[in-house]
């Protein structure tokens, strides 16, 4: 069934960028230009699903400046409440839902989210301007960066910010008292990448969030001190990372990219990503590439798996799983067809590239997840 | 709690503060690469661009399974996925 989705999908992407390329084709005063059209569909262990159909234009401009338009359009749907009505599971599973429950539980609840993003890039500097719109979040950013080459090319420093504020609005919920919030969050971060050998790339950053706001889920209840009460996270939360990419090219045309993150928030969570793919060039149009993650944090401060009393940790609690001891692992699979490589003299097929891949994630809450992508990209 | 992720950030700024200066070195003993020499930096399956948004649509969505963000150098609003 998902394979036909994914099918059906390839299809349309292809077939919307084919459709749509005269017209672009016909805009004066560019040099180059790109269309990619992008379907991913997610869905888990708790049959939540996700289809997003991503677009993005990139066209170079006069003076090598550089502007991408980006529309995600995203459908994501919550089951219903599966356990029989009036039972005890039922209502444990209302009050803990991350989801609204308005007059009826036993459907599924669907929303949609539609995510714009402008980017200008010219010369070394970039500016661009987000904004991601759901029934109840609207989220807004503008972010800005600077990059400069030193040292004969060998090294390339990278200073980049953003500010992002975002007004939440919970529907009408039954079962949780939720009013209107508004959340900001100061990005900063710096990286730098060096050049150490003709087959050897290193990239290090740190990255710095100051987060203020609500940042617990407003439909969410917890059990403590024998009630259900909405679930508390506290307003400010300090984050920040390092993280180091090392790519190295091997013989036969592949390459091993082996990455590392560290990250810690003063809400106690501190985790350590591992991550590792091995890229292949099959021939001069086909790539592929293996792809494993493994992720494990510790439980934030204020987390417990049960709350002896109503004021929680220090008047927190949480019903996040993401807020508790976790471990994860993810493998993925890409498969890369250049068309452009074999169809040369064909007007539609020789200016496009496929894509498709395909990651299993699980982790050790037993939640587990499939994320198929299907990417066509026409050159113009 | 405040002094334990104080103790953790000056651990994380002193091991940063000994892994930049290795990356950062430009001088005697590492040869500079010249343009030439660079074919296979210039790899799709060498640059670090090139899987740049796939990493960040891929953070946004562990955004809404994990406790933790970050490792791209960048960061995006919104939520329907929680």
């Amino acid at each position: 069934m998902q394979l036909r989705q994914v099918l059906i999908m390839t299809a349309l992407a292809t077939g919307t960028s084919l459709m749509t390329a005269p017209r672009i084709d016909a805009a004066a005063g560019v040099d180059t230009q790109a269309f990619e059209c992008l379907m991913q569909l997610f869905s888990d262990s708790d049959h939540v699903g996700v289809r997003s159909a991503i677009t993005d234009y990139t066209v170079t401009l006069a003076e090598g400046s550089t502007l991408n338009l980006h529309w995600n359009n995203e459908r994501v749907s919550v089951p219903a409440i599966a356990a029989a009505p009036g039972t005890q599971e039922a209502i444990d599973a209302i009050t803990t839902a991350s989801r609204p429950i308005a007059g009826n539980a036993y459907q599924d609840f669907t929303k949609l989210r539609n995510e714009f993003q402008g980017e200008m890039t010219r010369g070394s500097a970039r500016f661009s301007y987000y904004n991601s719109q759901e029934t109840d979040y609207v989220g807004q950013q503008i972010a800005a960066g600077y990059n400069r080459d030193f040292s004969d090319a060998q090294l390339n420093l990278s200073v980049g910010s953003s500010f992002g504020w975002d007004a939440i609005d919970p529907v009408a919920d039954d079962d949780t008292f939720g009013g209107s919030a508004t959340k900001t969050t100061l990005h900063a971060n710096a990286v730098a990448t060096r050049v150490i050998s003709p087959t050897l790339l290193v990239r290090m950053g740190a990255e710095l969030n100051l987060v203020s706001g609500l940042q617990h889920n407003p439909y969410r209840n917890v059990y403590a001190g024998g009630s259900r009460l909405p679930e508390n996270h506290p307003d400010h939360r300090v984050r920040r990372d390092l993280f180091l990419k090392v790519n190295q090219y091997l013989l036969n045309r592949s390459s091993l990219k082996f990455n590392y993150r560290f990250y810690n928030d003063d809400w106690g969570i501190t985790s350590h990503e591992i991550g590792t793919r091995l890229s292949q060039v099959i021939t001069r149009a086909v790539f592929a590439g293996y792809e494993y993650r493994y992720y494990t944090q510790g439980e934030a401060y204020f987390y417990r798996d049960e709350y002896p009393t109503v004021n929680g940790i220090d008047g927190y609690m949480s019903g996040d799983y993401r807020m508790a001891d976790l471990a994860s692992h993810l493998f993925g699979f890409t498969f890369d067809v250049d068309l452009r490589e074999w169809a040369t003299e064909t007007p539609v097929l020789g200016r496009t590239e496929l894509r498709f891949n395909i990651e299993r994630y699980f982790n050790s809450n037993n939640y587990s997840a499939n994320i198929l992508t299907t990417r066509a990209i026409y050159h113009f | 709690m405040t002094a334990r992720f104080r103790s953790r950030g000056r651990r994380l700024m002193a091991a940063a503060a000994l892994l930049a200066p290795l990356l950062l070195e430009t001088g005697c003993a590492m040869r500079s690469v010249r343009a030439y020499e660079r074919e296979h930096l210039a790899n799709r399956i060498m640059t670090f661009e090139a899987d740049a948004r796939e990493a960040a649509r891929r953070t946004k969505a562990l955004d809404a399974r994990e406790g933790s963000t970050g490792g791209n150098g960048g960061a995006g609003g919104g939520c329907a996925c929680n």
